[in-house]
């Protein structure tokens, strides 16, 4: 087979594939490209606002973020003698300003500037009218990160071990403590069973990556409080008795 | 070409319309379907009109340098037809067309092909463009082109020879 042979039927091949092109065609681009911008510069102009808009945005939502609600920091009372079957450790008094309680769990609040991590150095548990009380100290700052879950039941898995365990009790709270440590302040017991009629067992579930678990196993509907003293600082559970 | 690349849009609609229609022919055989083939030239026209500056003024290189936006253009449409459904070109009946006719078989074979080795084949047969505007167009060097249009060739018809190609 010639050259011009084998060119002349790829060509037939090529043109019954491709017939030929509709005659709108050439209108159709010369129509496209006079309503077309020349350049892409509106593309840029869209581009900046949208910039501008996501920099308002995020603006917006760190000055009012919905999810940092934390609780009021008050001011240090002196040690409440009471009985604490953990560490002794300082205790809050109960001030008349203290947040309402809830039922529900609470959502983490944002980060702020705490220390990466922040060693628990303390669980101080005591009993007063109304609620029981639990205060976890931290050695080096104040937690930035609180979350607390209402469950029913008080079984807990364990973190990493996968096992659960059941605390005392007829409900649970579960405080989750992002960018802390257990381990290398805290000496005292890692299971407290404080013999109060809401406040009933507190044990340690997950003290690994830097997370800190405490279940609660309480008496009662599972209503608390939490907030946060500060000097020393002071991580404060109230849980509602009556 | 002055005009066109200060801004006016009916220069530069004048500067391809004779592109046109051998660009029309390069889509329609890469996507295997007039209606986005003609899709992927009126794209493929705005986006030259926005790159034009790219060009700077080399009236010589127009040819090579749209033939290959058109190629990148059917590129993109495969790509975003993600479910794989080609349709097949809607071939006019022709008594050299007929089951058994060589121009018949050479089309079959030739849609068996990649676009992409039916890219060279368009430029270098039906286009009849030398060997160094092929390879400007695929962005390869001038014996990678032929090397390409040879291998091409011998996938739709394996006794060819080199001879019988160029």
């Amino acid at each position: 087979m010639s050259n011009e042979n084998f060119r002349r039927q790829v060509n037939d091949a090529i043109d019954q594939i491709s017939g030929s092109p509709s005659p709108a065609l050439r209108d159709r681009v010369r129509s496209s490209l006079t309503s077309a911008p020349a350049t892409s510069g509106s593309y840029w102009i869209a581009a900046v606002a949208a910039v501008v808009i996501a920099v308002l945005l995020v603006g917006v939502l760190v000055v009012a973020n919905p999810l940092n609600r934390r609780s009021p920091v008050g001011t240090v009372a002196g040690p409440t003698p009471t009985p604490t079957p953990s560490t002794p450790g300082p205790s809050p008094t109960p001030s008349p300003s203290l947040p309402a309680m809830v039922c529900a769990s609470t959502q983490p609040g944002a980060p702020s500037s705490a220390p990466p991590v922040l060693f628990i150095d303390s669980l101080t548990t005591g009993t007063h009218t109304g609620y029981d009380r639990l205060t976890i100290g931290f050695k080096n700052g104040s937690p930035s990160s609180v979350e607390v879950q209402v469950q029913s039941g008080t079984t807990f898995m364990q973190s990493p071990s996968g096992q659960t365990v059941t605390l005392q009790g007829t409900n649970g709270l579960l405080v989750t403590i992002r960018g802390a440590d257990l381990h290398t302040d805290y000496t005292g017991s890692l299971d407290i069973k404080t013999g109060y009629s809401g406040l009933v067992e507190i044990r340690r579930v997950q003290d690994f990556e830097g997370v800190v678990q405490l279940g609660l196993g309480i008496s009662g509907p599972g209503c608390y409080r939490w907030f946060l003293l500060a000097n020393p600082d002071r991580l404060v559970i109230d849980v509602q008795t009556s | 070409m002055l005009s066109a690349a200060a801004g006016d849009a009916n220069s530069f609609a004048s500067l391809i319309d004779p592109l046109l229609d051998p660009a029309y022919r390069l889509a329609a055989v890469m996507l295997a379907d007039r209606g986005a083939a003609e899709d992927a030239v009126q794209e493929a026209s705005i986006k030259a009109w926005r790159k034009l500056r790219q060009l700077r003024g080399e009236v010589g290189s127009l040819r090579a340098w749209f033939l290959s936006i058109v190629a990148n253009e059917c590129r993109m449409t495969r790509r975003q037809r993600w479910w794989g459904v080609l349709k097949m070109a809607e071939i006019e009946t022709n008594p050299d067309a007929e089951p058994g006719g060589a121009s018949y078989d050479l089309r079959q074979a030739m849609l068996k092909l990649t676009p992409d080795e039916r890219l060279p084949l368009v430029l270098h047969f039906y286009l009849d463009l030398p060997l160094e505007e092929v390879a400007r167009i695929l962005h390869v060097s001038p014996s990678a082109a032929k090397s390409r249009i040879y291998r091409a060739a011998r996938r739709m018809r394996s006794d060819l020879t080199q001879e019988e190609v160029f």
